[in-house]
């Protein structure tokens, strides 16, 4: 009896092994895996018998544009749009979420048929052959067509993996402000970063907040604010960081974060700066209790909904700087609907993708902001502020692409958060972020890849 | 029946479906995840073997040993000022009328059952250092001197965090004891009684070393919970400012995650699993050994 117990045990637990070995393996270590295919190549499992062909999507759902698009125009359209499809959303949140959810699934051999890329994860599921070359396909269909400039959608290996609205390459940081605010408080718009802490000491003596930006994670530092102060004071040596000939012992980029503790000291923040995530941080400045936000321009459509914001570029801090010369802008090719080069369905999961794509420009475009895929509508009338922001925008000669999505490995990345959020605090010095950031750039393996 | 019952094939049924789980979830992941902490993995692809460079590496961080400080400074809190507190509410119960007691417990239980998620935003609006309770409260007494930008400054990051996880938790280890205060048997109390003894001395006397083997489960489920300590921290703080309020559990997380060194996060998990069965292993050895019968 004691014997068959034994072997009892031992074979339930080695069946459960077995078991449980097949279920988590995939063959992502395999990297051999292809990832292009050409329409032909794959033939959709849609056997035309009727029956609808489920996809499953991982997008973003980071803010209110997003959660728009998906409500006012995805959900809505695309039974009538993709009839044979029946779709499956899953929330992806957003930034790291969104990573480390698809880091996930790739690793358990079960990612979705369609998911939002980023430039962040792009080198690994490509490696892995997680996503799909869609060119074959939108050339067939005639779908790059749509494209004002379809060569802005290749990666630098010729290949296109991404489907976006265009409208990224359009979202730059700037500052959004109260006018009303600024009036009480007796500021006028500073063009130069003294009048900025100037203007910080007035809204500060009005008892006003002066600036909100999300700082939880670093997301400000990470994103654009240490770009934005290396820029305003010596945008060639931004321009020679994002692409590599410099690094974090540059003067330059030592004053531009020089520059993010003088605005922590001189209280342009709130207290918790570092800790402000960033609905709090939104809800600060459309509550008017922060004078300030500094912000990307894809809030410009929801923000623009108060008569009383407006905007300016970041004020400069030396000669070398002019705010209608010099813009960093958000995106990359890489950013956009993806499709999983494993897929059963690539035709239709292209279609779904496309389609996705065209419900994102629809979106912006009836919003007033700018896309670079042809939706077929007629263009509404930009807003006020919309229109300021293109008459400005259009002309700058030298658009410095965003560090946080071209240059930086994940472990950069996510240093340069953290290292950033502690920079917030007001405890912790440029020589320390330095430091510690140079460190990680020396082992940054982005520009190996 | 009975002969039934208690047969080796018998209990290896009954535990099987238990065993199972144990096994599959529990067991059996420890084998790719040290085969995992002894190579260079990205969350994607394996990209060679490393040996125990990984081990090293974190060894030698000021994250890693940053991160135990924190962890053990929140077993700290749960342990020395957590179950006292909560022994203390349990004999405070015990002694009030049925009514009152019947709140009270309702009211120690409600933190416990809400989500960490829900609470840990409570709190974030409490230690809110320009609209927050805390602070509001400060200055409205003239203690302005005292507010703090609670969840952002290194002094006070952690103790804030682990008064949230100390309010979230100290109703059910209190219920938990009193559960236990009501096993013991009432002539005890009554001979105790006649012998002129006063609360406190019934307390240290009886209550107390017969609460043991409660003692000694509170204490595991703390200890080992405190350690496991993540989710207010993702919530509060996401580990910040930097790397100030990282527990051990969260830069493992951060390090697999965040950096995208699932090695380097898998050795984390590696070192950290042997800490935890060390620990549970020493107050199995120390703690109440002696089985009590009542």
């Amino acid at each position: 009896m004691k014997k068959k117990a034994k072997v009892l045990s031992v074979t339930s637990m080695a069946v459960t092994m077995l078991l449980s070995l097949a279920a988590c393996g995939s063959d992502n270590d395999n990297p051999s895996a292809s990832n292009t295919a050409s329409p032909t190549e794959q033939s959709s499992s849609n056997t035309g018998n009727g029956e609808k062909v489920k996809l499953r999507i991982v997008t973003l759902t980071t803010d209110e544009n997003r959660n728009n698009i998906m409500e006012q125009y995805i959900k809505p359209n695309v039974a009538k749009a993709l009839p044979n499809v029946e779709v499956e959303f899953e929330p992806g949140g957003g930034g790291e979420d969104m990573a480390n959810k698809l880091k996930t699934y790739n690793s358990s051999g079960d990612m979705p048929d369609v998911f939002w890329d980023d430039a962040g994860f792009f080198i690994p599921l490509n490696n892995t052959g997680s996503i799909m070359d869609l060119t074959p396909y939108i050339t067939k269909d005639g779908f790059l067509d749509k494209y004002d400039v379809p060569g802005a959608l290749k990666h630098i290996d010729g290949k296109i993996y991404s489907l976006s609205s265009g409208s990224d390459t359009y979202f730059t940081p700037v500052i959004f402000y109260h006018k009303d605010m600024f009036e009480k408080a007796g500021v006028k718009v500073p063009t130069t970063f003294d009048e900025l802490l100037e203007a910080s000491k007035k809204l500060n003596a009005n008892d006003m907040v002066p600036a909100v930006t999300p700082g939880k994670g670093g997301w400000g530092p990470q994103l654009f604010l240490l770009q934005q102060m290396v820029q305003i004071g010596d945008p060639q040596a931004m321009e020679d960081l994002v692409s590599n000939k410099t690094d974090f012992n540059n003067p330059s980029v030592k004053a531009g974060a020089s520059r993010i503790e003088q605005l922590v000291k001189a209280d342009f923040f709130p207290k918790g700066i570092a800790n402000l995530d960033y609905g709090p941080a939104m809800e600060m400045f459309t509550s008017k209790k922060a004078a300030m936000l500094m912000m990307f321009t894809w809030e410009l459509p929801n923000l623009a909904k108060d008569d009383t914001v407006d905007f300016f570029p970041f004020p400069s801090a030396s000669d070398k700087y002019d705010s209608a010369k010099h813009v960093q802008y958000w995106g990359s090719p890489l950013n956009g609907y993806a499709v999983n080069a494993k897929t059963k369905h690539p035709e239709e999961a292209v279609k779904l993708a496309e389609f996705l794509a065209m419900m994102d420009a629809k979106y912006f475009e009836s919003k007033g902001a700018p896309v670079s895929l042809n939706t077929g509508d007629a263009a509404p009338e930009p807003g006020p502020l919309m229109k300021k922001f293109i008459d400005w925008y259009n002309p700058i000669p030298t658009k410095i692409p965003s560090l946080a999505l071209n240059s930086l490995d994940a472990k950069v990345s996510a240093e340069l958060g953290s290292q950033g959020a502690s920079l917030l605090t007001g405890e912790y010095s440029t020589d320390q972020f330095i430091e510690a950031m140079q460190k990680v750039w020396s082992q940054n393996t982005w520009f190996n890849q | 029946m009975n002969k039934y019952y208690s047969t080796k094939m018998s209990i290896f049924v009954f535990a099987a479906p238990a065993l199972l789980l144990f096994t599959v979830f529990c067991v059996y992941p420890l084998f790719p995840e040290i085969w995992m902490s002894l190579h260079n993995h990205d969350g994607f692809r394996n990209l060679g073997f490393v040996g125990l460079d990984n081990y090293k590496d974190m060894l030698s961080s000021s994250s890693f040993w940053l991160a135990h400080k924190n962890t053990y400074l929140i077993v700290g809190i749960s342990v020395l000022i957590g179950l006292p507190l909560s022994l203390m509410l349990a004999l405070f119960m015990d002694v009030q009328n049925p009514r009152f007691r019947r709140i009270f417990k309702t009211s120690a239980m409600f933190p416990a059952i809400l989500s960490v998620t829900v609470v840990s935003q409570i709190w974030v609006s409490f230690y809110d250092p320009n609209w927050g309770l805390f602070n509001t409260i400060l200055k409205s007494i003239g203690l302005e001197s005292w507010t703090h930008s609670w969840l952002t400054e290194r002094k006070t990051v952690m103790p804030s965090i682990g008064l949230s996880f100390l309010w979230q938790y100290i109703g059910l280890n209190a219920m938990l004891f009193y559960a236990g205060i009501k096993t013991i048997p009432k002539n005890y109390y009554e001979a105790a009684l006649i012998d002129g003894a006063n609360f406190v001395q019934v307390c240290i006397r009886i209550t107390i070393p017969l609460l043991q083997d409660i003692t000694k489960y509170v204490l595991i489920l703390s200890t080992l919970g405190s350690m496991a300590f993540y989710a207010q921290v993702r919530v509060m703080t996401a580990g910040g400012p930097g790397d100030t309020s990282r527990t051990v559990v969260y830069q493992m997380y951060y390090t697999a995650f965040g950096t995208s060194e699932f090695g380097k996060g898998t050795a984390i998990a590696v070192i950290f699993i042997l800490e935890c069965l060390l620990i549970s292993f020493l107050i199995q050895r120390f703690v109440a050994r002696e089985k009590l019968e009542f």
